[in-house]
This record gives structure tokens, sequence and C-alpha cells, in this order.
């Protein structure tokens, strides 16, 4: 992964991060703003419907009012025969808009009763507790009612005609019309629970589409339970309502009923929703322009050291003059020209140590050519005196002395001539004529070659060949003097005799040549200045046999290592690709 | 002042005098005659007049038919040669099917002049209103069909029947409570049948009685009865029994009735009304006690719970003179009837 890719990845995170905290940020506090607001537009349906209740239960006091101040409420009061009022109740409640109306005696009798015609000349004896029903107001009651129990809100008046009086008990059911007569804001609905069974009981919820209420049975066990005002949000999606449960409570505190006042959430989900998709859609184009920005802010910064890089790669690769264009003044820039600095100080350092290295070799080719000119002129110096001296001294012996004087020199001027021959060879090293060489039969035809060598050296030979080994660009003649020249120098390693290993092995595209000894071996500093021109460990040769194989192997692109250790032989391992 | 003292004037004072008399003589003397408006809420479908029962067959005594329309109305005019003379009356013109509540407002409008009085109109006739009352003739029985075989459901609906209740308010005293077949003017002994309710032993009968086959259904086609009915089924209900009031007597565990007394006499009577009411056919009694054993014995069981005898009543518009157009038993006598004032 490059340091671009890197970066912009990181910046990527980061934008992408800051994004969603801050989306979520915005959503999560738009979402509680509009919270707020529908639970104070709930708060407020709420108490709109609690004043339209209050306000039905002013209404049934006023109609019984009405009824216990007419004149028909005094004559029933006053009568002392009640039988022929028994009806009359059903025609008061019609006349003034009542679902529920009984009349009932000062001994608790009932006289008439709208919704149990029947029930006239039964007890009524809640009505005769002690209880100041005038100011009480509407409240609810458990009616009985000849098919079933209902839940009904009513208000008592009182007709008084002297010493006797007469209860006017009227109201309405809290049932299915009730609630239809209630004027509700859209988005909102009423339920009604009577509390008429000991468990919950389904059939006593009435209300208008139930089909898709969610459960609320929870809800009103809870309010059963507490006997309390009880909120929360049920359904999901746009389907989700806010549900308050309110207790009904009797005029003894008992629970009658719980009225579920539900408000949908389908608004307030909508523009959630709304809210959400364009928050997302705001994150996403955010993030694509962080993302953009990002892309070009990691180019700004990392093309300087993309150009850094490249011109480390090409020192790495050997151009040492490589330079980088640096304007900025900033951390970059600085390094940059600490780069380019460095660069100049390589190639000066480069050129101090080719300069000094060129010293080097000169010294060492001089103290070679010394050395190896040294050891033919001291005979010839020594050969040259006697004959100088035979002739001074031994006239007859001089010309004995002149022929094996002259055989001398003429050998010390041979070999002479052939320490001049491998300088020249070394110096004049040509360029490899590149072809397909099978390394197996360039092997084989080598060791053929060294057998009588390697006979008279007890050196036993063994090719190890790969059989998947292809043939390989090289240069044929100078391949068979590196291998010539690893045999020889592995039969120098065994003055004893051993066991000299040529292995060939397939790379892809390419060769790997490995020739082993079972030597002395070598210690790594003479493993470190093996392949030094005139570098060597014997004490016989130039040091220039391994110097033209590593030349060689150069000249070919490839790579020549070596691995020793004392008294472990050694192997040199050429690769070729 | 001449003129006043002069023999002409006297004469002509006498004569103004007697004149005036003559025409105060004229002005109080019964006007026999006229057609007597009768509205009846029975409906006749038949092709002829009906001939036997109870009302309109009545008039066969003194009337002859002159106009029938089935089912609407009929017109009936004197017979000339009645065994019993000529009725007072010219015509007696009935409309039928008319709806006891629209019978109260024409005779309170003065359209007719006789009107059938159920129970609810009877509470909202005016002070003074001249009516014909006949005897409790009208027997209202509780009839269980075979299919209610306990017989403890049966007597516990019997003793949890408030019949004073119902006779006080919703009959507004009409007739008598009874808990005999036969009325107590009919029979004498009709008060040795116990009437009063005892929904404490009603509640102990019902709480031998499995919870499944307490629920009974009480029909009633006459929308009259149905509040007597309503008020039965509260009883019963105190008793423990769930007594559900239907509109079709047909298929219901229990039926209100109402049965006519057809005869004065009461052996005869009450084989009638047991015949009517699906009872079997009593033994003939020659004595009142044998009578009330016979009765007894037919009511045990309480496969019958008589309620109550109700009477005919018919409100009379004030123009009618006459003596009361009705017998007892509720027998239409109009012969002796004349209408003043013309045409209602």
């Amino acid at each position: 992964m490059t340091f671009r890719t890197r970066l912009l990845l990181i910046f990527t995170v980061a934008v992408v991060a800051s994004v969603a905290l801050v989306e979520w940020l915005v959503t999560d506090s738009t979402r509680q703003a509009f919270e707020r607001m529908e639970t104070q537009r709930v708060n407020g349906l709420v108490a709109q419907f609690r004043k339209e209740f209050a306000q039905r239960g002013q209404e049934i006091v006023r109609a019984v009012n009405g009824i216990a101040a007419s004149e028909a409420a005094v004559n029933i009061a006053i009568s002392a025969d009640y039988s022929p009022y028994y009806n009359e109740a059903a025609s008061l409640a019609a006349a003034h808009g009542l679902g529920l109306l009984e009349l009932v005696a000062g001994d608790g009798t009932i006289v008439s009763s709208a919704q149990w015609p029947a029930r006239f000349g039964y007890q009524e004896e809640w009505l005769r507790e002690p209880a100041d029903w005038e100011s009480r107001g509407a409240f609810l009651r458990r009616e009985e009612l000849p098919d079933g129990v209902t839940v009904s809100l009513v208000a008592v008046g009182t007709a008084r005609a002297g010493d006797r009086k007469l209860y006017v008990a009227g109201g309405q059911q809290l049932g299915r019309e009730f609630l239809s007569t209630l004027v509700l804001p859209a988005g909102m609905r009423v339920l009604l629970y009577r509390n008429l069974e000991k468990e919950f009981a389904p059939t006593e919820l009435l209300g208008g589409q139930l089909e898709d209420l969610p459960n609320v049975q929870p809800l009103i066990e809870q309010v059963q339970k507490q006997k309390r005002e009880v909120s929360r949000t049920l359904g999901e999606g746009t389907k989700a309502e806010t549900f308050h449960a309110l207790p009904l409570k009797g005029y003894q505190e008992d629970l009658l009923g719980v009225l579920l006042i539900a408000s949908s959430r389908r608004d307030l989900v909508e523009i959630e929703s709304v809210l959400r998709r364009t928050g997302m859609g705001v994150a996403a184009a955010g993030i694509l322009l962080g993302i953009a920005l990002s892309w070009w802010a990691t180019a700004r910064v990392t093309r300087p050291v993309q150009r850094l890089a490249e011109s480390a790669a090409r020192v790495a690769a050997g151009d040492w003059g490589a330079t980088v264009e640096s304007s900025s003044a900033d951390e970059i820039g600085q390094l940059a020209r600490a780069f380019n600095r460095m660069t100049h100080e390589l190639v000066a350092q480069r050129e101090r140590l080719v300069q000094a290295e060129r010293v080097a070799a000169w010294r060492e080719l001089a103290r070679r050519l010394a050395h190896e000119l040294k050891n033919p002129l001291f005979p010839l110096q020594i050969t040259v005196e006697n004959m100088q001296r035979a002739r001074e001294r031994h006239p007859e012996q001089f010309d004995e002395v002149f022929r094996e004087g002259a055989a001398t020199l003429l050998a010390e001027l041979a070999n002479l001539k052939q320490i001049v021959a491998r300088f020249s060879d070394f110096a004049r090293m040509p360029a490899p004529e590149m072809q397909p060489v099978s390394f197996n039969e360039l092997v084989s035809d080598t060791l053929k070659l060294f057998e009588p060598q390697l006979a008279q050296a007890r050196v036993r030979a063994n090719a190890e060949l790969d059989p998947r080994l292809c043939p390989v660009q090289a240069d044929p003649e100078q391949m068979t003097r590196v291998l010539r020249n690893l045999i020889l120098n592995a039969i120098d390693a065994m003055p004893e005799g051993g066991t000299l290993t040529v292995r060939t092995m397939a790379l892809e595209g390419g060769v790997r040549l490995e020739v082993s000894d079972t030597g002395q071996g070598l210690t790594p500093e003479e493993c470190g200045r093996l392949f030094t021109p005139y570098y060597t460990t014997k004490t016989h040769g130039t040091g220039l046999g391994l110097a033209i194989v590593q030349s060689v192997v150069s000249d070919h692109h490839g790579r020549i290592s070596v691995e020793s250790a004392p008294g472990k032989g050694a192997t040199f391992r050429i690769e070729l690709a | 002042m001449r003129l006043m003292s002069s023999p002409w004037f006297a004469a002509c004072s006498l004569g103004l005098a007697a004149l005036a008399a003559a025409t105060a003589a004229a002005a109080t003397r019964p006007h026999y005659g006229g057609t007597l408006h009768v509205e009846i809420r029975q409906s006749f479908e038949t092709p002829d007049p009906p001939t036997t029962g109870y009302g309109m067959p009545d008039l066969a005594r003194a009337f002859v038919i002159t106009r029938w329309e089935a089912g609407r109305r009929a017109v009936y005019a004197a017979d000339e040669n009645a065994p019993g003379g000529r009725a007072f009356l010219d015509a007696v013109e009935i409309e039928m099917a008319r709806p006891l509540r629209d019978q109260s407002i024409d005779l309170e409008l003065g359209k007719t002049d006789v009107a059938e009085l159920g129970l609810g109109e009877l509470r909202r006739q005016p002070a003074g209103r001249k009516v014909w009352p006949s005897a409790p003739v009208r027997l209202v029985a509780l009839v269980f069909s075979p299919r209610v075989e306990d017989a403890r459901i049966r007597e516990a609906l019997a003793l949890a029947v408030d019949r004073a209740a119902i006779h006080n308010v919703l009959l507004q005293r009409q007739g008598e409570v009874s808990a005999a077949l036969l009325p107590q003017w009919l029979s004498g002994y009709a008060f040795l049948f116990p009437v009063a309710a005892d929904a404490a032993k009603a509640r102990t009968l019902v709480a031998g009685i499995p919870a499944g086959v307490r629920a009974i259904s009480l029909g009633v086609e006459d929308a009259a009865a149905r509040p007597i009915a309503e008020r039965i089924a509260l009883n019963a209900r105190d008793a423990g029994l769930a007594v559900s009031v239907v509109p079709r007597a047909a298929g219901a565990d229990a039926r209100l009735v109402e049965v006519r007394i057809g005869s004065m006499d009461p052996a005869l009577a009450l084989a009638s009304t047991a015949a009517s009411l699906g009872l079997p056919e009593p033994p003939r009694a020659d004595s009142p006690e044998a009578l009330y054993a016979v009765e007894r014995a037919l009511l045990e069981g309480f496969r019958v719970i008589p309620l109550f005898h109700l009477p005919d009543v018919y409100g009379v518009n004030p123009r009618v003179k006459g003596r009361p157009g009705i017998t007892p038993l509720g027998e239409w006598r109009f012969e002796n009837l004349w209408v003043e004032g013309g045409p209602p």
C-alpha cells in the first residue's frame, strides 16, 4: 500500500467518522426537538380532550338540573302515587338528550327508569348515601342495564317539594356512541376500556378501528395496577401511536375504566424519515467531497515525497546524481534539500572512493607487478652475474655457463611474458555475446576436460544437473571460462583431494550454478575480499581468477556469492536470470 | 209607555215567552238515532263479517251489515225487525286495524265515539273521561312450552314474578292480580291461589338448577304487553334465571298470552280457558269446591302461571248517550245507545 493510499485511507476514515458523528448529532438533536414538539402537541390535545370530556359532564349536569327544576319533576315529587310516572323518564331523557335517566323517590325507590323501564320500584341505595350531589357535578358510575353492565357519566339533581324530594340521576353511557360524539383533532383517536371484569377482557375495549390496534393490554394493566395516568408509545413506523391512558374513577374512587387517547406519530415519523434521508444525503455528499479533498490534499502532500522516493530509487539504481526539486520551505522542502545534499555528497564521495580505489588498485597492481616481476628478475640477475663471473674467473667454463644461463634467461623471460599476457587478458575482457546456452551440457563438457587433472589431484567430480533446466541466454565461451576458473579454484582448495560437486538448478527464466568443494574453507574476512582483483589466498596465482569470474557474471547481469566456513569447504553460487 | 201597557203588547209578550219555552224543551229532549263511530285494533280479513266471538259479532242482535271492507271498515244499520225492537242508533260504523294510540288520539279529537283504551292510553286520558269497563275477563298468563321440563324453573318463575308491582304501575291497577285461571268475580275462590312473590324461595329453587339450563326465552307478540314481559324478566333475574324477551312466541320457552273468559258459567269458562291454554280438559265440577280442586289440579306443575285478570276498557265520546255499551263480559250492546250532535 502506497503512502498516498494509506494517507487517503486515513483521511477518508477521518472524514467519514466526522461526518457520521456530525450527522448523528444533528439528527438526534433535531429528532429530540421534534419529539418535544410532538409531546407538547399531544399534551395539548389531551388537555383539549379533557376539556371536551369535562364539557360533556357539564352538559349532563345542566340537563339533569334542568329536569330536576322542571315542573314535571316537582309534580312527581309531590305525587302520592308514582305509578302514573313510571314511563316519564324516557320522555324526559329524550327531551333533554340524555341516554340514561332515572327518577328516584326520596326513599330510593325507582319511580321511572329510561334505560331500564322495568326497574320501577327497585331501590337505588347509592342515592341515599349522604352526599352533596349538586356540588359533585358529573361523575362516573358503574351502571347495570338489561343487556349488561356499562360505565356511565352521570349527574344527580334533586327536585324538592316541601319535605318530599325526587332524585334525578341522568347521564350518558361511556360507550361507542359517546366516544363518537367527542370532537377529536386529526390524528387522534379515543378508546375506552371498561374495567368491568377482574381480568383484562378485549371485548370491553371500545373505540374506532380496533383491527389495527397495537397490544394495549400491558398499558391498561399498568393503569389498573397503579391507578394513575400512563403514557407509552406503541406500534412501529408510521403506525406508531402515543397512548395516554387515563384512569377513570368513580365517585368512590374505584377504577371504572381506562380512557386511551392515542395520538398518531405518523407526522413525526415522516418528518424524522425526511430528516434522516436528508441527513444521509448531506452526509454522503460531505463524505464524497471530503474524499475528493482528501485525494487532492494527499496528492499535494505526497507528490514531493513521491519525487523523493523516485529520486531515492534512482540513487539505488545507480544514478547517484539524482536530485529533487524543492520549492517549499516546509519539512518536505527541507527533506528534499537534504536529499539533494546527500546525493551531491554521495557523488563526491563516490568519486573520491573511486579515485582512492583506483589508486589502491594501481598500488596493488604495482605491488603485484613488482612481486610477479621480481621473481623472474632475480634469477635473471643471478644468471647474468654468474655469466659475468664465469667470463672473468673461469673462461673455460664460460660456454657451459653461458648455455645454462641462456636457457635460464629464456625460461624466465617466458615466465615474464606469461605474466604480462595474463594482465593483458584481464584488461581486455570482451563484452558477452549472448545466445541460448545449455548449462547442463556446459557443465558435462567442462568436467570431461578436467578429468585427467581431477584424477591427478585425487578429486572426485560429482555433477547434479536439473533435467528441467532450459537453455539460458549467456556467452558460452565466457561461462566456460567462469566454470573452469571455479573448478581450478576448487582443485587448488583441495590439495589432499576431495569431492567436487557441480549443481545446476532451474530458476524462473534463469539458472543457478553451484560449485562446491570439500577443502579447508574460508574465513569470513577471506570471503569478503575473495573477488577483489589480485587478491589470492594461494602461494601462486595472480588473484585475477575470481575477479574475472565476478566480472563475467556481472556482465551477464547475474549475481555471484560464496558460502564457506573454515574446515567445511566452500560453495560458489551463480544466479543468472 | 202606552205601547208597553197595551193588550197587544201583553199578547205579544205571552207569545214570545211560549216560543222560548218550546225552544228550551226541544234542546233538552234526547234525539235518538245517529251513527256511532267505533274504532278497534282487531282486523278481520275474512270475506264476510265475523259471526262468532265478541265485539262485532254481538252487533248481529240488532244490526245488519250494510257494507263490508275486509280488514278496513264495516257499516251496520239498525235492524228494523230486531227481536228486541229497533235500536236507537241508525247505524254503527266500525274502523278496523287502528292502533291503540291512534284510537286514543281520534277519541281526543272527537273523530270517533268509542275507542279501545290500552294500558298506555289509560294513563294519558284526561280526568273525567267517560269509560266503559267490563269485568276482568281477560286472563294474562305465562304458558311454558313442553321443552321446559324442569318444574323448578317454572315454579321459580311463578314465585319470582312481582304481580303487585306490575298491577300497580304497568296496569295502572286495572283488573286484578290473580294466580287463578278464573277471575274472583266468576269463581269466588281465586283469592285462595297465592299471588305474593317469594324471591328467596325462587332463588333457592334456582340454586338447585344447573347453570346451563337457567336461561329461558319469553315470547311476547303483543308490543303492548312487552313492558310486562320485561318486568317479569327483571324479577326472574333477581331469582337467578336469565329470561330473554323475544318478539315471537313461536319457538320460545314460554309465552305471555292473553285468554278471554268466554262464559259466565265457571265450569264452562274453566274448560274453555284450559283449552285455550293447552291444558288438559278438566272434569265437570258441580260445586265450587270441586271446581277449585279441578283448577288447582290444572295449575299444578306450573305449566301455566296466571298473572292478572284484566277488563276491556273503552273510552267513550261524551256525546254518546245511554247505558254502558258493553256487558260485564265485554259484549257489545249498542242498541240502547244514541248519539247527539250529529256526526263526529
